[in-house]
């Protein structure tokens, strides 16, 4: 009965709003509230009202809207919007998908999902929604072109990538973000002189826009131009307010300090940095978390218990993964694309299809418990081949992102720490090579450190839950092996730097690969990593990353007792490796 | 308070402690030690016993300081010598062991003991004519001490004087400290004449290596007798019953046949008349794998090795309880040579608690962890079909190769088990067999680039 006294007072707020009234806006909207306070129109410009100065406020009232109308298209794009924008990567994926289900047939419904995939890591998902929504829309728009292209990018696919960045450009040559793109684009494909133009061109749309110059400083570190790229970074600080940077600068910053040789302040960058991650974010290392899934693990995964285990089969119909596994910033990805530059193996970056099937494991197995426990069901007559459904689950996701190339034995799955779950990998897939790469666990931490990275429960985000991270992992690793038969090979980045044929023969001989000449050429693979790692995967090897710990001593003194045990087990000592020493 | 088989004069003083060291009490016994001692921090017979107290709580190096204190406090009565010698012989000391061994000899060398303990010192310093000499001397003191006819035979037996050898190493049952072997009154020892209508009690004494090697004879002992019945763990059946000539088999004395006579089955090369020259290989393979498992660990070995690469079994560590243990066993990390090669996938054999080893071990070479997953050896000989070769420290799993007749290399301590004989890479007992010897004591570095030369060879 409301809404019949209502709707009238709904239409006036509306054209009030497309008018600038906003006090009668908000005073009309109120009222309809007031008579009927579920009204959809009211509750969206209110939402649109508030969206620009009270966002949490606006962000309530959105809420409010989509769980009364869950069927609102528009409604659910504004909430997607707001949460890709925050951050909340996972409950954006919810209401994406949604969008998706209330209207299959609608570009912004795809381009929605192809932003947040993007973001999640799983590009090639992305590429399917961008490219959905290219067919959807009336119009090739510039902004879905852009994203299409950075996507793109972050596949590697830097020439497709390239092309739609012009298209967009051509659509619209007054939107900044691709402008910044396409420079980071070309920075990372190591055009430099190009992504400078470009970024000439993204500072007249928008001068002084901070943005820009923290990518013109990322430049200028590439070119090893370090003290102007440090003079970019000053400039972004005096223009604040407070005189600061942000965590992102910050920590540029300190790797630009390190590459100029000035430790102290680099490490004291690096500590501000993180400081002010945790501060932004309300994020710590997730320690209970952390060492009760280990607990867990080691739990489950013991020699009794594996002896009753099934294993699935292996399947012989298509290629296989080839697991390279190590904690972030071991040499993953180096190795990653060493190996896929040989013609059998391809690549398939960090897949997440292994922690994709720990949260499915309970669910595919009917299990009231879940992961690691949820394998119990394995015990019982009707589910002794439930590990080949989660297998099949794997390789059908690999097929669907495209990595299975015609021709290739193998495609590799570099996915970081996941050697958390070394013994479902096994069982899943027990002839499939894991080849572990293993650093310094001080040059390990310190590089953790100094990049901004969420894995392993966010223990980045201080240098001490890293250090208490990787002997967690440490130790679940060695009991893994100790307890399971696994097809392992651990190898040294240390040693790969200093005899890279050596030990890329050794890896194909392991995986069972004749040589490839072109392993040795890994820095010309066109692949372009998407990983932190891709500013140095894209020269040759170097030495550089070699012990850099050791101009860090006194700092990461606190943390040398943590990592005690993990270099006493891999053979590292506080100064070096004592193999080479 | 002794370490030795002999009781030890002690002073009145100490005595009360002393009782309650011998009777096991070491707690009771420290406190009244530690009462003395606050009254008389000089006494040397208190700090003499403190030290056996920690060489038996385990704290050897710390027992060793005391009974060296006790004697610069003096005057050394010259078991404390005697003592030390056995105490640095097991902390591996061989040089300090000789000297303290020799000047205990000196001041009383009418005490067969410390020619005994010199007899077993000089067997692991690799020295065996020594060792032959002070276990004569022990016995010309004492006929009837148990611990020097055994170290006497080890000695004999590693020179290969497998005659005077066997005679001696029936002493082995009576030495302190082992269990009688049968327990079953009335049943005598068979003397290794034809027992035509008579069932033979055959007793698989000692480790699963000596199990399996000295199995050989049982068809021997089966020609001569109506019926043999074999004494056997659960673990050795699968084995052992495949030689022929076992009618039965069992492992719990309630279900043990009555038997006319009994025999250890390492008494058996005695009967037979072993020689270094005559030993029974015509058998080998004896032990032969299972061809189900073996189809089994065929598909599990070719999922889990390089596909090109030779796959060699390996064993770098015994039962820690063997009383040589400390000498024959070697950390996995110590092998760098072996695991440096290129072309070999290593398949872990081990099993205890060493197989935790391989948690860090980052060697060049894949090493696949297959002990937890190996139940028995029916499984251990299925994988070992399936291997080019097998590398091993002194354990069962080296037996077992020998006895499939499969290659072998046997890494052996410096003073190896009497069995391996001196000097040579070849063993009488196994063709399939090399030995690797260290030229010092626990030199595995040596060993190791040998048995990886050998390995590259082919």
């Amino acid at each position: 009965m409301a809404a019949r006294h209502v709707a009238p007072l709904a239409d006036q707020a509306v054209m009030a709003l497309n008018e600038g009234r906003i006090e009668e806006a908000v005073a009309l909207c109120l009222d309809v509230l007031e008579l009927a306070p579920g009204h959809a129109q009211a509750l969206k410009v209110l939402y649109q009202i508030r969206r620009g100065h009270a966002p949490a406020a606006a962000e309530a009232l959105i809420r409010r809207v989509v769980a009364l109308y869950p069927n609102d298209f528009w409604a659910t794009n504004e909430l997607t919007l707001l949460l890709l924008g925050k951050g909340a990567l996972a409950e954006a994926e919810v209401h994406a998908r949604n969008a998706v289900r209330i209207a299959p047939q609608n570009a912004q419904a795809h381009h929605l999902m192809g932003m947040i995939m993007t973001e999640i890591n799983r590009p090639q998902i992305g590429e399917y929604h961008y490219r959905r929504a290219l067919e959807l829309a009336d119009q090739r728009g510039a902004v879905l072109l852009a994203n299409l292209a950075w996507n793109l990018k972050n596949q590697g696919k830097m020439a497709e990538a390239r092309a739609f960045y012009e298209e967009a450009l051509t659509a619209d040559p007054s939107i900044l973000q691709t402008v910044l793109g396409w420079a980071r684009l070309e920075e990372a494909d190591r055009n430099f002189d190009r992504a400078a133009e470009l970024l000439d061109k993204a500072d007249a749309l928008a001068p002084g826009n901070q943005s820009v110059m923290l990518s013109r400083a990322v430049l200028h570190g590439r070119r090893r131009a370090y003290e102007s790229a440090l003079g970019v970074l000053d400039e972004i600080a005096a223009q604040r307010q407070d005189g600061g940077l942000g965590p992102n600068e910050l920590l540029e910053k300190g790797r630009l300090l390190d590459q100029s040789g000035r430790y102290e302040d680099a490490f004291k960058a690096f500590i501000e940095g993180k400081r002010l991650v945790r501060e932004v974010s309300g994020t710590r290392y997730m320690a209970d978390h952390a060492a009760g899934l280990t607990a867990r693990l080691k739990g489950f995964f013991t020699a009794n218990r594996m002896k009753i285990t099934p294993r699935a089969t292996v399947r012989t119909d298509t290629p296989q993964p080839l697991f390279i596994v190590g904690f972030p910033r071991s040499g993953t990805t180096l190795t990653e694309q060493t190996l896929s530059a040989h013609k059998s193996i391809a690549a398939g970056d960090e897949l997440p299809f292994i922690a994709d099937i720990t949260g499915l494991m309970q669910r595919m197995l009917g299990s009231p418990l879940t992961y690691p426990d949820a394998m119990s069901e394995l015990w019982m007559g009707d589910q002794r081949e439930g590990l080949d459904n989660l297998r099949d689950y794997y390789l059908q996701r690999a097929r669907q992102i495209g990595i299975m190339e015609p021709g290739k034995r193998w495609f590799t799955d570099k996915m970081p720490l996941n050697e958390t779950h070394l013994g479902l990998m096994a069982l899943l897939f027990p002839a499939s090579p894991i080849i572990h790469v293993v650093r310094h666990p001080l040059d390990v931490v310190l590089s953790v450190f100094s990049n901004q990275l969420t894995h392993g429960f966010y223990c980045a985000y201080e240098l001490e839950s890293a250090a208490r991270h990787y002997a967690l992992i440490a130790d679940l690793i060695a009991h893994y092996r100790s307890e399971m038969a696994l097809r392992y090979l651990p190898v040294r980045y240390e040693d790969m730097v200093a005899n890279q044929e050596f030990h890329i023969r050794r890896m194909l001989d392991f995986i069972g690969e004749d040589f490839d000449e072109n392993c040795l050429k890994f820095h010309e693979n066109k692949r372009y990593a998407r990983t932190a790692s891709y500013a140095q995967v894209t020269e040759k090897l170097y030495d550089r990353s070699r012990f850099r710990y050791r101009h860090y001593l006194k700092e990461l003194a606190p943390i040398v007792p943590i990592l005690q045990p993990a270099m006493d087990r891999l053979g590292y000592t506080f100064e070096g490796l004592e193999a080479a020493a | 308070m002794s370490l030795t088989a002999e009781p030890m004069v002690i002073e009145d003083s100490v005595k009360l402690a002393a009782e309650h060291e011998a009777a096991g009490r070491l707690g009771e016994a420290e406190a009244v030690l530690d009462r003395i001692l606050e009254k008389n921090p000089k006494d040397a017979e208190a700090v003499h016993l403190k030290g056996v107290l920690a060489v038996r709580g385990g704290r050897t190096a710390e027992g060793a300081e005391l009974m060296e204190r006790s004697i610069v406090i003096g005057p050394a009565r010259p078991y404390y010598r005697r003592n030390l010698c056995e105490v640095y012989r097991t902390l591996g000391r061989y040089d300090d062991a000789l000297r303290a061994g020799k000047k205990a000899a000196a001041d009383d060398p009418a005490d067969p003991i410390c020619h005994a303990n010199l007899s077993v010192l000089y067997y692991e310093r690799g020295e065996p004519l020594e060792a032959i000499a002070s276990g004569e001397r022990a016995l010309a003191l004492n006929p009837n001490l148990p611990g020097a006819h055994f170290g006497l035979a080890e000695a004999l037996l590693l020179r290969g004087d497998f005659e005077r050898g066997w005679e001696e190493y029936e002493w082995r049952f009576r030495m302190p400290g082992v269990p009688t072997l049968m327990p079953i009154e009335g049943v005598p020892q068979w003397d290794g004449k034809p027992l035509e209508s008579g069932r033979l009690m055959l007793i698989a004494d000692q480790g699963f290596g000596d199990g399996i090697q000295f199995s050989r004879y049982i068809p021997w002992a089966a020609e001569r007798c109506a019926e043999v019945v074999l004494a056997c763990s659960r673990e050795l059946q699968p084995l052992l019953g495949q030689l022929p000539g076992v009618s039965q088999m069992f492992d719990r004395w309630e279900i043990a046949p009555a038997s006319a006579a009994y025999l250890p089955l390492s008494g058996l090369p005695r009967l037979h008349g072993t020689r270094a020259s005559n030993v029974p290989t015509s058998l080998i393979p004896y032990l032969k794998p299972d061809a189900e498992r073996t189809i089994k660990w065929k598909a599990r070995l070719d999922e889990l090795a390089a596909p090109h690469h030779r796959r060699i079994g390996l064993v770098w560590a015994g039962r820690p309880t063997h009383k040589n243990d400390r000498n024959r066993s070697v950390a996995l990390n110590r092998l760098s040579a072996l695991t440096d090669l290129d072309g070999v996938t290593y398949v872990s054999l081990q099993k205890g608690p060493a197989e935790s080893q391989v948690g860090g071990y980052f060697g060049n070479a894949p090493l696949i962890n297959l002990g937890p997953e190996i139940d028995d050896f029916v499984d251990s000989m299925a994988v070992i079909e399936n291997l080019d070769l097998v590398v091993t420290v002194d354990t069962a799993i080296g037996h077992l190769a020998g006895a499939m007749g499969k290659k072998a290399f046997i890494m052996l301590p410096y003073a190896p088990d009497w069995r391996w004989l001196e000097n040579r890479s070849d063993t009488p007992w196994y063709p399939s067999v090399r030995l690797f010897r260290p030229p010092t004591p626990r030199d595995w570095d040596t060993v190791s680039a040998e048995v990886a030369a050998a390995i590259k060879a082919g």
